[in-house]
């Protein structure tokens, strides 16, 4: 057996952690719920990111858009984040090794990064291009890494369970 | 016997089932594209109800909402009804005796022919639909979708 970290050794043998991992039910119900939950985080988030790429949406402000859709992808990411957290638990030693998904932790953060970049500073001249249907450079930049970084977290994480290569 | 039987054995001996079957990893790559596009379709199913439910967009016009996401939401299903037929391929037999599948199928159907024709015909009108009929077709055309969802993740659980 590999070394892990007392911490990941702690979780994985925990009562949550044990407990779901050998329920009949509760793993399932947890996984089916972080994967349909895919719909309501990354399916909503997308939009933003095609209407920040000029993509779709175009004859509705950057703005207006925004304030749509993000409060639903915020639930999204919440029960996400939950499940997830869950679903690491019970698995924290095949997750800590897996190359997968520390993938998925670096495109994780990379996401996180992209985003904090455009709520702190791309944002801020927001009204100066809000209207335009193809936004300036910085904000196409902000969306497309933003697509491709969800992607990339779906594709490792995907790959994490069937824990392949 | 039942009478789909043949079709699902002669689903599990074609070329396409045994080359997937024939690799470890064709299955999973092709079953990420199914995610993948699960995630735009979904999401862009979700946008759409939401709209129809009044809980967001309430003031852009159903239609132009619809508009804006069908050329997205037409292509994902293009890929998630593709990579499905090869995942079923792959794996028909055992589809043949798993009753997640026959929910997932029973939904799919549901939903396309919904999909395709009364909430087609409500987001597609010139006039506005009404609260009642917005909520109504929103939340059966999201349950549908989500039957599909839950009886496809359940085949490979159950």
């Amino acid at each position: 057996m590999h070394e892990v970290p007392a911490i990941i050794h702690w979780m994985n043998n925990s009562d949550i952690g044990t407990g779901i991992r050998e329920s009949i039910w509760l793993f399932p119900i947890v996984e089916t719920t972080h994967v349909l939950a895919l719909a309501l985080s990354v399916g909503i988030l997308i939009w933003f990111d095609l209407r920040l790429m000029g993509w779709g949406m175009k004859h509705q402000p950057v703005s207006q858009v925004h304030k749509q859709v993000m409060p639903v992808a915020f639930i999204g990411f919440v029960i996400m984040f939950v499940s997830g957290v869950l679903l690491f638990w019970s698995e924290a030693e095949k997750c800590y090794l897996s190359g997968f998904f520390r993938a998925k932790i670096v495109f994780l953060l990379l996401a996180g990064l992209n985003a904090g970049i455009f709520e702190l500073s791309t944002k801020k001249s927001i009204e100066d291009w809000d209207k335009y249907p193809i936004p300036p450079v910085r904000a196409r930049m902000a969306g497309l890494v933003s697509i491709i970084s969800w992607a990339a977290v779906i594709i490792a994480g995907r790959a994490t369970a069937y824990n392949l290569f | 016997m039942h009478f789909l039987l043949p079709f699902f054995k002669s689903s599990d001996a074609t070329w396409l089932g045994e080359t997937i079957r024939s690799s470890r990893i064709y299955f999973p790559i092709i079953e990420t594209f199914h995610l993948l596009a699960l995630t735009i379709l979904f999401g862009a199913v979700l946008v759409l109800n939401l709209r129809l439910c009044r809980l967001i967009m309430q003031h852009q016009p159903v239609q132009q909402v619809a508009s804006d996401l069908s050329p997205w939401a037409s292509w994902s299903l293009v890929v998630i009804l593709v990579s499905g037929v090869m995942l079923f391929a792959s794996e028909a037999m055992k589809c043949y005796a798993s009753a997640p599948f026959q929910v997932k199928m029973t939904f799919l159907f549901a939903a396309l022919i919904f999909h395709f024709s009364v909430h087609r015909k409500i987001t597609r009108a010139n006039r506005e639909p009404g609260l009642i009929s917005g909520i109504l077709v929103g939340t059966v055309n999201a349950l549908l979708w989500l039957g599909v969802g839950l009886g496809g993740r359940a085949i490979g659980f159950l």
